[in-house]
């Protein structure tokens, strides 16, 4: 018997009981959306840190004070005094450093008139919007004249201009009173979005000279954070390795003892975080993975039976001329057909719920083909390897013994 | 020019530690256009002997000779081929595939052909099979759909499709009514008499024998008696005298109520 005919019998045979042949496909269906799902929502998410990371900048370094490694008391990091404007400026002199902004962190109340909101104070130069690679929306940056004099001046954030202003009102120009303080709004940010991690919003905070925080609002000399930029992606490792240098010797660390301070590039942390999202979507491909063998062990289970049942119907076909392997192959086929179009079904389902996840959820997902050839390919496997046992069974049939069978 | 032709034909189950020796030297020919009953008790190794005959089994020892072919030393596939191409089977339960009409029923040997026959083609030579046995216009008909005897002129159709040399027959009226029967052994007789087709059909019933050119009794794994049937019924024939359908029910009524009066 040719193979497009054992197809056409497969689907003829499986016809006969619709029934059950949905229901033993829904194991199979259930297992290949749920794989299919799965890696869609892992992908997605790693896809969206990358592109993130790139928005941000991948030259990115960020030097903190304090260290989480350093014994007897252990302060957060950042929270150390040790990190100063001084060491700042030696930072600047090294080579591949395009841009440098150091930056002091508060939260304080903002007033403007009878409104009042809370936000994140961040005392900074004006080199930031070209590290972080976000531009001014309306009116300007401060200048290094405001941060030398440490002006009040203030540059908003989308959000914190929406809060105290309204929608569409152009804040620039106005006064405002942070920690009892008048400052002028001399710009409004574009509007950045969720932070990398995606629990911040990067647009409610409010950028005002470094100088002015530590003198005007903070009362201290040190700072928090050096936010630097290498002048290309490439430079990123050595340039951070200068640095690193740079800082044990001006905080004379002896050779051994581990660094006061922390040096992070843009690639690690993300390399973290998507080695993080990786694993937790291997863990969930893998739960799916074992649905998907609970459907391969019904579809044996369904055509173990079926042998059974059918078993006249087997001992018929040898005496009008099957051979062995022509009713092997039929189960076979019906094994895979079984597999294969809950596997199809599967596979949309899958598509189906990952574009229900993005709607619903807001969760970006991502199909790739390579995930669905996988699914496919698991889901052939899983009907040859599961139909191979009880289509032995039929083909082993004695012909004699099969026509008699009650 | 013998279709059949069986030489000292032995076989021998092991069941466990005791042998049981089915057939003890069988001896036979059958000719072309040959109608043969075959009777015996049960045990006597007449299903044996029909399962060799019909290459679903090999025999332990002896020589089969089927259209000029040994076929008692070939392979499992090798006698596949031989089942699908020269032989006919009909069995006592039918045995069509349910929920499957009787045209792609009868269609069933087509698709183990390899000979590769087209769709349209199976779809004209299945129409002709069926024709034969007179049921062209119940084509479209599942299983369930058919009373007993068409069942089986189904089956009969079936096994014709593939033109074999031999069509055979176990108990094909076992599970029929003696009207049935007479109407399905009328369709043996008229393919033996009108298309010379070599019938081998096994029956316990001594009256359905009669149907035949020739009867072979078994016993004990060996032939008891091999005679020509001098007096053969007709079945067509018989047929006409039959009562209409409907008095054989009011007969059988008054009969069971005299049986218990």
């Amino acid at each position: 018997m040719s193979i497009l005919m054992t197809i056409r019998v497969a689907f003829k045979a499986l016809g006969r009981n619709k029934m059950r042949t949905a229901l033993t496909m829904l194991g199979m269906i259930i297992g290949v959306a749920a794989v299919i799902a799965m890696i869609a929502l892992g992908r997605g998410a790693t896809d969206s840190i990358e592109t993130q990371i790139k928005a941000a900048g991948t030259n990115l370094i960020y030097v903190s004070a304090g260290n989480f490694m350093q014994g007897g008391v252990r302060m957060g990091s950042g929270a150390s005094a040790r990190l100063t404007v001084d060491d700042a400026n030696a930072l600047r002199e090294i080579q591949g450093v395009q841009y440098l902004s150091i930056n002091v962190n508060t939260r304080a109340q903002i007033i403007s008139g009878n409104q009042n909101w809370q936000s994140r104070i961040q005392g900074v130069e004006p080199d930031l919007p070209n590290i972080r690679v976000w531009p001014v929306d309306k009116g300007q940056f401060f200048s290094a004249q405001d941060v030398a004099t440490a002006s009040k001046v203030a540059v908003f954030g989308a959000t914190v201009a929406e809060q105290l202003f309204g929608e569409g009102v152009d804040p620039v120009g106005q006064i405002v009173r942070i920690k009892n303080q008048p400052f002028k709004v001399v710009g409004v940010m574009g509007r950045k979005g969720q932070s990398s991690g995606g629990f911040e919003d990067q647009d409610d905070s409010v950028m005002v000279p470094y100088t002015t925080a530590q003198k005007k609002l903070m009362g201290q000399q040190h700072i928090n954070q050096v936010m630097i930029s290498a002048a290309s992606a490439g430079e990123v490792a050595s340039v951070a390795g200068r640095i690193t240098e740079v800082m044990r010797v001006r905080h004379q660390i002896f050779s051994g003892d581990s660094d006061d301070f922390t040096v992070r590039t843009m690639e690690e942390m993300a390399a973290m975080r998507t080695e993080t999202i990786k694993t937790m979507s291997a863990l969930l491909a893998g739960i799916a993975a074992v649905s998907l063998l609970v459907g391969g062990i019904g579809i044996m289970n369904i055509m173990l039976v079926s042998v059974t049942e059918r078993t006249r119907e087997i001992g018929l076909r040898m005496a009008i001329g099957a051979r062995s392997r022509d009713v092997l192959l039929q189960f076979l086929v019906e094994a895979v057909v079984l597999s294969l179009f809950g596997g199809m079904i599967g596979i949309a389902i899958g598509f189906g719920i990952s574009q229900g996840i993005t709607m619903f959820l807001t969760w970006p997902t991502q199909m790739s083909s390579d995930a669905v050839l996988l699914a496919f390919g698991f889901a052939a496997f899983t009907g040859i390897f599961f139909g191979f046992y009880p289509a032995t069974k039929a083909a082993q049939l004695d012909p004699i013994d099969a026509l008699r069978f009650e | 020019m013998a279709v059949i032709s069986v030489r000292n034909l032995k076989k021998t189950y092991v069941l466990g530690d005791i042998q049981v020796h089915a057939l003890r030297g069988v001896n036979v020919e059958v000719g072309a256009g040959e109608f043969v009953t075959v009777t015996g008790p049960s045990g006597s190794g007449k299903s044996t002997f029909m399962h060799i005959v019909g290459c679903l089994d090999k025999p332990t020892s002896g020589q089969y000779v089927l259209d000029g072919q040994d076929v008692s030393k070939m392979s499992g596939d090798d006698l596949a081929r031989v089942r699908n191409l020269r032989i006919g089977f009909v069995f006592q339960g039918f045995n069509l595939l349910s929920r499957t009409s009787a045209l792609d029923n009868v269609e069933l040997p087509l698709l183990y052909n390899r000979n590769g026959l087209k769709l349209k083609e199976r779809h004209i030579r299945a129409r002709e099979a069926l024709d034969m046995v007179g049921l062209l216009e119940r084509a479209h008909h599942h299983p369930n759909q058919l009373s007993g005897g068409q069942q089986q002129r189904v089956a009969i159709a079936r096994a014709l499709i593939n033109r074999p040399s031999i069509l055979l027959a176990d108990e094909p009226t076992g599970n029929l009514d003696s009207r049935t029967s007479i109407e399905v052994m009328e369709v043996f007789q008229r393919l033996n008499v009108e298309r010379g087709i070599t019938v081998i059909l096994i029956t316990h019933e001594h009256d359905i024998a009669e149907y035949g050119t020739r009867m072979i009794a078994f016993r004990d794994g060996v032939i008891v008696s091999d005679t020509p049937i001098l007096k053969r019924r007709t079945a067509s024939e018989e047929i006409k005298h039959l009562p209409p359908v409907g008095v054989v029910t009011i007969m059988n009524g008054t009969e069971t109520a005299s049986a218990t009066s």
